[in-house]
């Protein structure tokens, strides 16, 4: 069944009662599905990147992404998608920073502090000075997310980012995790550590870019962190940070997308999206705080 | 790894190092560094911190650029290195249970999908060898340093080497630990497995080595324990450095 056919039936059974109201119209459905990419996704890779300390880097490329938009435009992408910009941009973005942090021996917070401001700066200087030219309502979208937008092209992209990495990232975790243990053991135990640095770092990039036009430049980092922060908070071996983490993020963004357009609230997807994700880290330590065993193993 | 990969233990390889030198900016961190580990011998490093040690252990496992020859003579094709560093980083709060670590090192199935078939046995009689088997669902985190050294010893042992690299094993573990170490090392020797092993406890060295290196830069002694560890001998060793250590632990 193609995909077309697939969202028309979808409204079909909304129309006729049997799904909730909202799903009548095709961008929800588009929207939602591209929420059911990206929820488990970023969930999963977030363990990773809360475990290896990426947190600050998940962000910075995500900010990458508003320069990605500024130039795509400027060079004469469409503006609903400038794709090639976007993941060519926060790529050499991504891998120039792991080059130099393995070069030039600064910590990555103080490198990736450089290159966030930087990168920042050249994005808002691009797109003032195409202000003239696009609607700014735009920026807002790049900035914020939205899911009116969310186009069959766009779940395309996102569809093949999320097979291609959960492919390389499943097999890999395990690696992955063990480089930042002890890089000498890893090394002892056959991993290669420096590439799956880079393999890790391009993984979170291309899920970043590609879950910017739902979730907003701004925020997007912030899905990969936060339901792993909270997933950390309260489970006690890998299985439960795990499951969990893909569970806080799927329902938020689920929940991001659909709460206001059902209570008709004007607010960007990617902000409730985080709000929501934000409001399961809050109760995670609620929990934590009040039920001891949630703390740490019994002696 | 079968239960029957397990069984096979040829002996471990004869380690030569020939002129090493190794450099590091402007440091001279080894300096013509030449001796010889016997095939299934226990073999113990000392000397002072900064001497070279953890350098020569990085160099053995091929993460140094150094000059020199270094050779490995391995008696069958198979050749397997165990490792056992000193430490983990890690976040300490992670939720990562003994299993889960053991699962991370040691297959390649998710570890958060849980122990493979395959791999299981093989992590049973580790961290049974190590005395870890009815903490295995504690959280590393929530571990003494003792224990989590243990465990770091049972990653050590799968899949079963014929070259065990030992760095400072026994400095978090407590009496019991030691006891388990002494038991593995005991084990080690039977099976022929060579262990290179770097240690600060000289009267543990006394004890179980079969040889012993002084290491500070150059190789200042290479003998067997009796012979070597003499009070002269270690008073050379441990105040060449500046920041020599004490001599009484």
């Amino acid at each position: 069944m193609s995909f077309e056919a697939f969202r028309q039936l979808v409204q079909e059974w909304a129309t006729a009662g049997y799904l909730p109201e909202a799903l009548a119209y095709g961008f929800v459905v588009n929207a939602l599905l591209a929420g059911l990419m990206i929820g488990p996704v970023l969930g999963g890779l977030g363990t990773l990147v809360v475990v290896k300390r990426f947190a600050f880097f998940s962000e910075a490329v995500g900010h990458a992404a508003l320069t990605g938009v500024a130039i795509g435009i400027l060079l004469g992408e469409p503006y609903t998608g400038p794709y090639g910009s976007l993941f060519g941009y926060c790529l050499l973005f991504g891998i120039l920073l792991n080059f130099l942090r393995n070069r030039t021996g600064l910590s990555p917070d103080t490198l990736i502090g450089v290159f966030l401001s930087v990168s920042l700066a050249l994005g808002a200087s691009l797109l003032l000075m195409l202000a003239g030219k696009i609607n700014v309502h735009i920026l807002e979208n790049v900035l914020f997310g939205s899911v009116l937008t969310v186009s069959g092209q766009d779940l395309v992209v996102l569809g093949f980012v999320a097979v291609l990495v959960l492919a390389l990232a499943l097999p890999l975790y395990n690696r992955i995790m063990l480089a930042s243990f002890n890089p000498q053991l890893a090394a002892v135990r056959g991993v290669a550590v420096k590439t799956l640095d880079y393999l890790f770092v391009v993984l979170v990039t291309l899920v970043t870019v590609a879950a910017v036009k739902v979730i907003g430049a701004i925020l997007v980092g912030a899905l990969l962190v936060i339901p792993a922060a909270a997933a950390r908070l309260v489970s006690q071996s890998l299985k439960g940070f795990f499951f969990l983490s893909v569970v806080i993020a799927t329902v938020s963004t689920l929940f991001g997308i659909l709460l206001p357009i059902v209570f008709d609230l004007p607010v960007p997807s990617g902000a409730a999206i985080i709000l929501v994700a934000g409001m399961c880290f809050a109760l995670a330590a609620l929990a934590r705080a009040l039920v001891p065993r949630l703390q740490g193993n019994p002696a | 790894m079968t239960a029957a990969a397990n069984l096979v233990t040829g002996f471990g390889p004869r380690i030569e190092f020939a002129g090493i030198d190794l450099t590091l900016g402007r440091t001279r961190i080894l300096e013509q560094v030449g001796f010889s580990v016997a095939a299934g011998s226990v073999h113990a490093i000392v000397g002072p911190n900064g001497g070279g040690k953890s350098s020569l252990i990085k160099t053995l496992l091929g993460q140094m650029p150094h000059q020199g020859q270094l050779t490995l003579h391995w008696p069958s094709e198979r050749e397997v290195i165990g490792y056992v560093p000193q430490a983990l980083e890690f976040d300490r709060g992670l939720p990562m249970t003994v299993d889960d670590f053991m699962a991370a090192m040691c297959q390649r199935r998710p570890a958060f999908l849980g122990l493979s078939r395959r791999v299981q046995p093989a992590i049973d009689a580790a961290l049974a060898r190590v005395g870890m088997l009815d903490k295995r669902k504690r959280r590393m985190g929530a571990l003494s340093g003792g224990e989590r050294q243990r465990v770091l010893l049972a990653q050590g042992l799968i899949p079963e080497p014929q070259l065990l690299v030992l760095d400072e094993p026994m400095s978090a573990l407590d009496e019991a630990g030691i006891q388990v170490f002494e038991q593995l090392l005991k084990g080690w020797r039977q099976a022929g497995t060579t262990v290179l092993w770097i240690e600060h406890d000289l009267e543990a060295v006394l004890r179980l080595a079969d040889r012993v290196t002084g290491l500070s830069r150059k190789v200042l002694f290479d003998a067997p324990p009796a012979q070597a560890l003499t009070p002269e001998r270690l008073l050379g060793l441990f105040s060449v450095h500046p920041r020599s250590e004490s001599l009484a632990s």
